[in-house]
């Protein structure tokens, strides 16, 4: 047989391999089976441990790998019992002690008791890397008993119990300090695995695609219906959609929000709605002028087209915010002071506060949300009316939040989603003159009535007596306008048709219940 | 030159290249205002969080203190740790690395073997039908968008016809396939899972066929004007006058001389591939070094972003190295200068 001849045998040979190989991979692979619910998510976690991520899309892999001594109930911001079945707290707020279950297991099959809250609580507090700005006040952490555990704190802080339900309050194995590593508190470790009680536990994860959950025998709760959640990443909405339509996910979190309408029509997917208490609000630096000016801040806020964004941006996907607490938290203010698009009212101020026009307003934004770009050119052009150039400044998003703490900006946009379900959250650390800069106070806004007011209420434990003080606050706050509050976002979730039991809670965002699903 | 000393010779320039390398990059990342502490730690963290986590990734320290005791983490081989995932950069290199490797050689032996062939059968059949379609082949293949054609290719293959699967290097519903080598179609066979083996391909196809899209068109083109400058050589009119086979002169006589350029092109590709083809992977979801440069970039993360950099530098150094000893293989004159 010539040379030639047998090379191309030998090529066909490879060829026909190489076919049949793909054909194998075609007809072969197992589908989803039915007890499996595939979420398809945009991004991959950078890190598991509850101790160090701040990440809603971490949480969203491990809350349920994980049990807490309280958890929300349903879909409310009220807490509940979990790891502990009762409480009391001492007058003065100081002092918490929680009872626990005693049926509760690790994934390994050891005791979660008394010690392994304290050894949780102790390691949070020595790592130190953000989750542990939850609980600023506790002091001592102590095993009273097998199945009792005492909190001090050093100061009053009310939030405290719903700072409990937070991923960084996860409850931890003690056993996890076997991986120790040069003092880490086994952070290298459970960077990458889990060792909690809840339901599930994490069985594989294959970087940048998917995680696989599985059940944790040992789960003292409910036996979960779905034994198997397979996270993949799909980081392309296009992508996410296709497979969601093919069946390949049963949800699909994060799509655009121009998807959603399509999606409506389709008779595979429900294309779900709720209300979150996550809000895009745009910073006006008081420590810069002509941003220092009360009327000029009050100008800028009747010229805002809040309708015009929440259409055009949010495709009416949103509502515009009353007040900095949002609704559906309590605390919120139904009936407080809303600025709306009055172009003659924001004329008017504009001439009252003396400010010279025409000037320019620089609008730091990033890539990292796509809506703040559509919102600073409505910003740009609404402006405009008053002698106002909007300049957009568009920077890396880490650049962007170092100018933002250094307070070098005009105006800029953000997002925030609270961490526990208290005004806290917001009238705080908005507001409180020792948060200036990325930490929340990021108007750089100082008024000593309203610094006075939000630090009483974070000491007393009342809540219809926080309530007023906020209230008031309020007051003060709206007609200061040290922002321009501009929407609170709905929550939208595309699901298979067969897929049953979902709850989506306003604290939970992207922490899918999956003990409580099922498909049909 | 033989070919031991041209190793010899580059292998020492790659010190050179790479202290320049991790130098500038060193510099450019540290200028972008921006702190990674910030952004491992969330934007709710007190000052004392944020200074402490500074101290413990050695943030605090002057830029020219950094810079060394990288440098001397280098010299052991030591990437440093990644702030972003808290792991070491090498073993995160490794980790999609791999990946990356694998789609790219795909893409770069589809592209061969269709490009090349293209090229030749294009300069021989020069201002035909064939040469005409080949010619406006290369056009589209180099002016498409990547992004476009991996989308479309996507709800085509996947969404309409569902001939291909939609994601990722392997179904994640099959059996793990041990890790040894990272390259899932050596260490299915490795472990004797021809199911996984025949999926991981079946996953390649799609991506690679993407990527080589581009290469295609840019390697016919470049075999097309050599082979067309090598067809009319003296040489070849003399070969051709003494009775040589057509079959035996292009490919024995021409094309050898036709590919010397087009080897310095593919090696080019291969480079460009190593550093991660982004748009691709975030299509179809292959978890590669695109993305985790990406990501890292944007974190602030910069013992990945110096990583990342020495990696395909080196791998840039490595690949021009090849592309010169297959030159000396090529053409034995080259090897008598220098």
């Amino acid at each position: 047989m010539s040379s030639t001849r047998s090379r191309l045998w030998l090529v066909l040979a490879l060829t026909a391999l190489l076919a049949f190989s793909a054909v194998l991979g075609a007809c072969g692979g197992p589908k989803v089976p039915k007890d499996t619910l595939v979420v398809g998510i945009a991004d991959d976690v950078d890190n598991l441990d509850p101790a160090v991520t701040m990440t809603n899309s971490s949480w969203g892999v491990t809350y349920w790998c994980y049990e807490r001594l309280v958890d929300y109930k349903g879909s409310t911001t009220e807490v509940g019992p979990a790891l502990a079945k009762s409480w009391t707290v001492s007058p003065d707020g100081l002092e918490w002690v929680f009872v626990l279950r005693d049926n509760a297991k690790f994934d390994d099959g050891s005791k979660v008791n008394a010690a392994a809250v304290k050894f949780t609580f102790e390691r949070l507090l020595a790592i130190a890397k953000g989750p542990n700005d939850a609980f600023p006040t506790v002091e001592t952490i102590d095993a009273v008993s097998e199945y009792e555990v005492k909190f001090v704190l050093n100061d009053p802080f009310p939030p405290f119990l719903y700072a409990l339900a937070n991923n960084g309050a996860s409850i931890v194995n003690p056993k996890v300090m076997a991986q120790e590593k040069s003092g880490d508190w086994g952070q290298a470790y459970l960077s990458a695995k889990t060792m909690g009680s809840g339901p599930y536990k994490l069985a594989e994860w294959v970087k940048d695609s998917h995680h696989k959950l599985v059940l944790n025998t040992n789960y003292g709760g409910t036996a979960p219906s779905l034994k198997t959640v397979m996270i993949k990443i799909v980081k392309d909405p296009s992508a996410r959609r296709l497979q969601l339509e093919k069946g390949d996910l049963d949800i699909a979190a994060e799509l655009p929000l121009d998807m959603l309408k399509q999606l409506e029509k389709s008779d595979q997917v429900n294309v779900r709605t709720y209300p979150s208490l996550s809000v895009s609000y745009v910073y006006l630096n008081c420590q810069r002028a002509p941003l220092n000016n009360v009327k000029f801040r009050q100008a800028l806020s009747y010229a805002t087209d809040y309708a015009g964004i929440i259409s055009g941006v949010y495709l009416g996907r949103a509502t515009q915010m009353r007040g900095p607490v949002p609704n559906g938290m309590w605390g919120h203010q139904k009936d407080i002071r809303q600025y709306s698009y009055l172009l003659e009212e924001a004329k008017a101020l504009l001439a009252e506060s003396e400010v010279k026009t025409p000037l320019t307003l620089r609008y730091l934004y990033a890539d990292r949300d796509p809506n703040w770009e559509p919102i600073g050119l409505s910003l740009q052009s609404t402006f405009k009316e008053l002698g106002i150039t909007v300049e957009m400044q568009k920077l890396a998003y880490a650049t962007m939040r170092e100018n933002l703490d250094k307070g070098e900006f005009d105006l800029a946009i953000g997002n925030w989603t609270p961490d526990f379900a208290d005004p806290y959250m917001f009238m705080n650390y908005w507001f409180q003159t020792n948060n200036w800069g990325l930490a929340g106070n990021r108007s750089f806004y100082g008024n000593a009535q309203v610094d006075t007011l939000v630090r009483q209420a974070a000491r007393i434990t009342d809540q219809a007596e926080r309530t007023n003080i906020y209230a008031h606050a309020q007051e003060i706050i709206m007609d200061e306008a040290p922002y321009i509050f501009l929407v609170q976002k709905s929550y939208d979730l595309v699901l298979r048709k067969n897929v049953e039991g979902f709850v989506c809670n306003p604290m939970l965002l992207d922490m899918f219940n999956f003990h409580q699903m099922s498909k049909k | 030159m033989s070919i031991g000393n041209l190793v010899i010779r580059r292998l020492s320039l790659l010190v050179l290249v790479l202290f320049g390398v991790t130098l500038i990059t060193f510099a450019v990342s540290h200028l972008v205002p921006g702190d990674p502490a910030r952004m491992l730690v969330g934007q709710r963290a007190s000052e004392e969080t944020l200074a402490k986590i500074r101290e413990s990734l050695g943030l605090d320290l002057p830029l020219h203190i950094q810079y060394g005791r990288y440098m001397s983490g280098l010299l052991r081989l030591d990437l440093g740790t990644s702030i972003r995932t808290q792991r070491p950069v090498a073993e995160d290199l490794l980790t999609f690395f791999p990946a990356t490797l694998e789609l790219a050689l795909c893409s770069i032996v589809l592209a061969v073997a269709v490009g090349i062939p293209l090229g030749v059968w294009s300069a021989v059949r020069k201002d035909t039908a064939v040469d005409h379609i080949s010619r406006t082949y290369s056009v589209l293949g180099v002016s498409t968008p990547l992004f476009w054609l991996g989308l479309m290719a996507l709800l085509v293959f996947y969404g309409k016809l569902g001939w291909l699967p939609g994601s990722g290097r392997i179904n994640p519903f099959l059996a793990a396939v041990p890790r040894v080598t990272g390259f899932l179609l050596i260490d299915s066979l490795l472990s004797g899972n021809f199911a996984a083996f025949g999926d991981a391909l079946y996953h390649l196809i799609l991506p690679a066929f993407c990527l080589s899209f581009v290469h295609i068109g840019q390697f016919s083109r470049q075999v097309r004007s050599s082979m067309i400058e090598v067809l009319g050589q003296d040489y070849i009119r003399t070969a051709r006058a003494n009775g040589i086979r057509r079959r035996s002169l292009i490919y024995r006589h021409a094309l050898r001389n036709a590919l010397i350029p087009t080897v310095t092109v593919v090696g080019l590709s291969i480079g460009d591939l190593l550093g991660g083809a982004i748009m691709t992977e975030t299509i179809f979801a292959w978890p590669g070094m695109g993305s985790y440069v990406v990501d890292s970039i944007g974190f602030l993360d910069f013992p990945a972003i110096m990583g990342f950099t020495v990696f395909v530098a080196t791998g840039y150094v490595l690949i021009n190295l090849l592309v010169d000893i297959a030159y000396l293989l090529l053409d034995p004159q080259i090897r008598g200068v220098g």
